[in-house]
């Protein structure tokens, strides 16, 4: 018995020992390695097309909500002295930008970038925008007085009825963080003490507060796009509307994916290819038709009828950078108000 | 000095996997631009207040849950694994299910069966469904789902010690007293150390639990220190954050060893354990198989119902073979590498620790522990941050990682499951086995292994169930294209279909519970023919 436990134990070690070997000695050529926040059931697509149209193999490496989608962007910096990715396709470019200030990204202006709005990329090229989610609000399908903006929150008819996701987490502290910059300090914390005022409940994410209003727990909630859409496809009873789009209103606030190139990765070549391809008008349609339905940033991109055109749409005007630097400032004030 | 330069060894393995990484990141806490400092510290700390509820709250839920998982899970182990109990075997399968599952699955199981428009909802009426969806939320949502997704740990480890408790001891008892005595004053003081262990086990893992009291908003401590990781992408006040915990752990692991081991040393047994002494039921047999059975369907049949149910799709198994079978395979090769290696690790470090056998005895112990109750997200970037060299760049980009992963993060388990299981082995076997002038390793390969079987088998075991779910350390350091079932199912959860995400769970259970058959059957085939 002890005999056959030893040869166990040298199996494990010699298989240990073989899948080291095997993946430090495999063929390095024609591979990238991508880091991606982006939810895996809409990337790995578009990596896979990218694998099969361009014969370069993509190592990929997805993050997960119970990180709070952090985890990759915490792996960039931890791995930073010695990179091991060479791109990182970011779902949202606040993400992109706190790497930037970190020193993790390398500046890349795309050929494909072309188009895109300066709006939505960083001045020096460390990171550019793409296909991006807007901030909705999620309603049951065809309910009577259903909100139109994020107000709504503070209106006394929807006291008790309204969810939001946890707004220390993802993007909601960043739309959050981005009314400050728009509303100014003082409006912001009156929004949010009206919001406590108005029982308004707390979930864990944005697909959870999605779920709920689907489930009819809550009137209406504030999510992305993609979380309506997905539920949608999924045969909930559910419809999103862009909220304050008014004259007077402050606008949808649109969150690009963002991807950079990582400063010093063992692969820079293949890693702009990937780059120009997630760039492309093509990568853009593809995002827009799946179920993540994301606007295109590209003018003239077709999209189907359930996704609107950024043309059509009143769209928050905002500093990315500025909100990086917002989000890290109300923190302790987030905290606070989760915590009441 | 076999004996030393073994027991040497294996603390050197431990240093490098697991205190180096640990020191990385408390270095990064302390260490700010080069410099000495408790500047980290002063700043999360300078005003305490606000971490009270939360505090409270986390000591509140991971009590209140030990206590639980004791109280269910030792009597469910004794009806299992001690009695004449009708399907015991298909029972205690079931019943283990639970831990297979990471938890916040579990609690996504339970919202679908007790939402509004949950499958509950076509049978219970309106009124008392509002109730026991509202009773989901808050404490007590947190506690039915970590006391049945955490109820395993306290049964399996009564079951692998009951089998380890010499019958000679009960035989005798057995001629003064019946069974409930029997087992009041002699089979339970035998296993105490088992028992304690789940409890503490327990504790700390529902002290660390974050996504289950997110899920049910009840605000926890922990969610600092993922606070600090996502909002601030600080690692040092991660760390830092993380402290009250490595705290709260140090303050139990004292009490333990002021009030409770020493105790367990006096019932050692002398004579060699034979055949496991059941105890017969009688008329108390079918009752007890009913409240068996209606515990099972309440806590574990439901939510697998639930998930079986979501899963009910024409392409969704289809689809999540294709997407995870990959992921799968190395799931259970990965996992049943970190098992023996921790079987092994833990043996010695157990044997350390039972025997004192060197003056750091201790801190090996606390150490292991300590690592136990850390966030798996700190364990992972402290492997990155020594790891992550071009030297050692051959390990790190390798699926190693994860085993090292979780050789830092559970050897806790398997070292302090072989502590349990010598405690019942009588040191004269060693010793009778010293005076034929056998060497050390000798005697641990043909007397203490063969005698610790039972309680191995069961940390090996416990083992692979936690490397198989684990998700919080190799999410970090999984190498790129290489993931596991468990990330991959967490990946996909993000605006995947619920049908493709059940489709997964169900298939990373009946793998699992194949596996673990085909283990099982050949290690009966090996003992019978001892």
């Amino acid at each position: 018995m002890t005999r056959r436990a030893a040869a166990l134990v040298a199996l494990v070690v010699i298989g240990i020992a073989g899948a080291v070997a095997w993946t430090a000695l495999g063929p390095s050529e024609k591979v990238v390695v991508v880091y991606v926040s982006e939810d895996e059931v809409f990337s790995e697509p578009i990596l896979e097309d990218f694998e099969r149209e361009r014969g370069i193999r993509v190592k990929a490496v997805y993050d997960t909500e119970e990180t709070k989608s952090a985890g990759v962007t915490n792996r960039l910096i931890a791995e930073r002295r010695s990179p091991q990715a060479d791109v990182y396709w970011a779902n949202e470019p606040i993400r992109a930008e706190v790497l930037r200030q970190k020193g993790v990204s390398a500046p890349y202006r795309s050929p494909s970038a072309e188009g895109i709005a300066d709006q939505f990329r960083d001045p020096q090229g460390n990171w550019t925008g793409f296909s991006a989610r807007a901030r909705m609000l999620i309603v049951a399908k065809g309910a009577a007085g259903n909100p139109t903006s994020i107000q709504a929150y503070t209106e006394p008819r929807f006291q008790g009825k309204a969810v939001i996701a946890d707004p220390r987490f993802g993007t909601t502290t960043a739309h959050i963080a981005a009314l400050f910059t728009v509303w100014g300090d003082e409006r912001g914390k009156a929004f949010l003490s009206a919001m406590r005022r108005n029982d308004v409940h707390v979930a864990s994410s944005n697909g959870e507060s999605a779920d709920q209003v689907a489930a009819g727990a809550f009137q209406f909630a504030l999510v992305d796009s993609d979380d309506v859409s997905s539920r949608q496809k999924q045969g909930r009873p559910v419809e999103g509307i862009y909220p304050d789009q008014g004259e007077q209103d402050v606008g949808c606030f649109i969150v690009p994916n963002a991807v950079l190139l990582v400063k010093d990765g063992p692969h820079p070549e293949p890693g702009k290819k990937l780059i120009d391809y997630l760039l492309s008008v093509q990568t853009e349609k593809k995002l827009a038709y799946s179920d993540a339905a994301q606007i295109p940033l590209h003018p003239g991109v077709d999209t189907p009828p359930a996704v609107r055109r950024l043309e059509t749409l009143k769209v928050m005007h905002v500093d990315y950078a500025t909100v990086a630097a917002k989000m890290e400032g109300i923190q302790p004030l987030l905290k606070d108000w989760v915590g009441h | 000095m076999q004996r030393r330069l073994t027991l040497l060894f294996v603390i050197l393995v431990l240093g490098v996997v697991c205190l180096l990484p640990l020191a990385a990141m408390l270095g990064q806490s302390i260490f700010v631009d080069g410099r000495l400092t408790l500047t980290v510290y002063e700043r999360l700390f300078a005003d305490p207040r606000p971490y009270w509820t939360p505090i409270g709250h986390s000591l509140t839920l991971a009590l209140v849950t030990a206590a639980g998982v004791t109280l269910v899970g030792v009597p469910l182990g004794v009806l299992l694994g001690k009695t004449d109990l009708p399907l015991r075997r298909a029972l205690a399968v079931l019943l283990a299910i639970p831990l297979l599952l990471p938890p916040y699955i579990s609690a996504v199981c339970w919202f679908d069966l007790l939402a509004s428009g949950g499958l509950l909802a076509r049978v219970i009426p309106a009124g008392a469904m509002e109730s026991l969806s509202g009773c989901l939320f808050g404490l007590p949502g947190c506690l039915w789902v970590l006391i049945g997704a955490f109820m395993p740990v306290g049964m399996i480890l009564t079951l692998v010690h009951l089998r380890a408790v010499n019958p000679r001891l009960e035989e005798a008892a057995r001629l003064f007293a019946r069974w409930p005595a029997v087992l009041r004053h002699v089979t339970l003081p035998l296993i105490l150390p088992g028992i304690l262990f789940g409890t503490i086990l327990v504790f700390l893992l529902a002290m660390g639990e974050v996504g289950v009291p997110m899920y049910f908003r009840y605000p926890v401590f922990p969610v600092e220190t993922l606070t600090q990781f996502s909002a601030f992408y600080d690692f040092g006040a991660a760390s830092a954050a993380a402290s009250p915990l490595l705290a709260i752990t140090l303050l139990v692991l004292i009490l333990e060893r002021r009030c409770l081991r020493d105790k367990t040393y006096r019932l050692q047994p002398t004579t060699p354990p034979r055949k496991l002494l059941l105890i017969p039921l009688g008329r108390w047999r079918t009752p007890a198989l009913l409240g068996v059975a209606l515990f099972a369907t309440a806590t574990v049949v439901l939510p697998l119902v639930a998930l079986a149910v979501s899963s009910v799709s024409p392409c969704a198994y289809g689809e999540a073979w294709s997407r995870a079978a990959a992921s799968l395979g190395r799931s259970l090769v990965l996992a049943a590498a970190g098992a023996t290696l921790l079987t092994v690790i833990g043996f010695f470090c157990g044997y350390l620790i039972h025997h004192r056998a060197l003056r750091v005895w201790g801190a090996v112990d606390t150490l292991t522990l300590l690592l136990f109750t850390l966030p798996g997200a700190v364990i992972g970037v402290g492997l990155i941050a020594l790891w992550n060299r071009p030297s050692t760049a051959f390990l790190y980009t390798s699926a190693a990682m994860v085993i090292l992963a979780y050789v830092a993060q559970y050897t806790a388990l398997t070292s302090r499951i072989t502590v349990a299981t010598l405690a019942n082995i009588p040191r004269s076997f060693e010793e009778a086995a010293q005076v034929t002038g056998a060497p050390w390793l000798a005697r641990v390969r043909d007397v203490v292994v063969p005698a610790a079987l039972p309680g191995l088998v069961g940390a090996w075991l416990i083992g692979f169930l936690f490397c198989l779910r684990d998700l919080g350390a190799s999410m970090l350091v999984y190498p790129a294209g290489q993931d596991t079932l468990p990330v991959r199912i967490f990946t996909l959860m993000a605006n995947g279909a619920p049908s493709l995400v059940s489709a997964l769970c169900v298939i990373l259970v009946a793998a699992t519970l194949i596996s673990l058959a085909i283990l099982g059957s050949l290690f009966r085939v090996t003992a019978a023919r001892r």
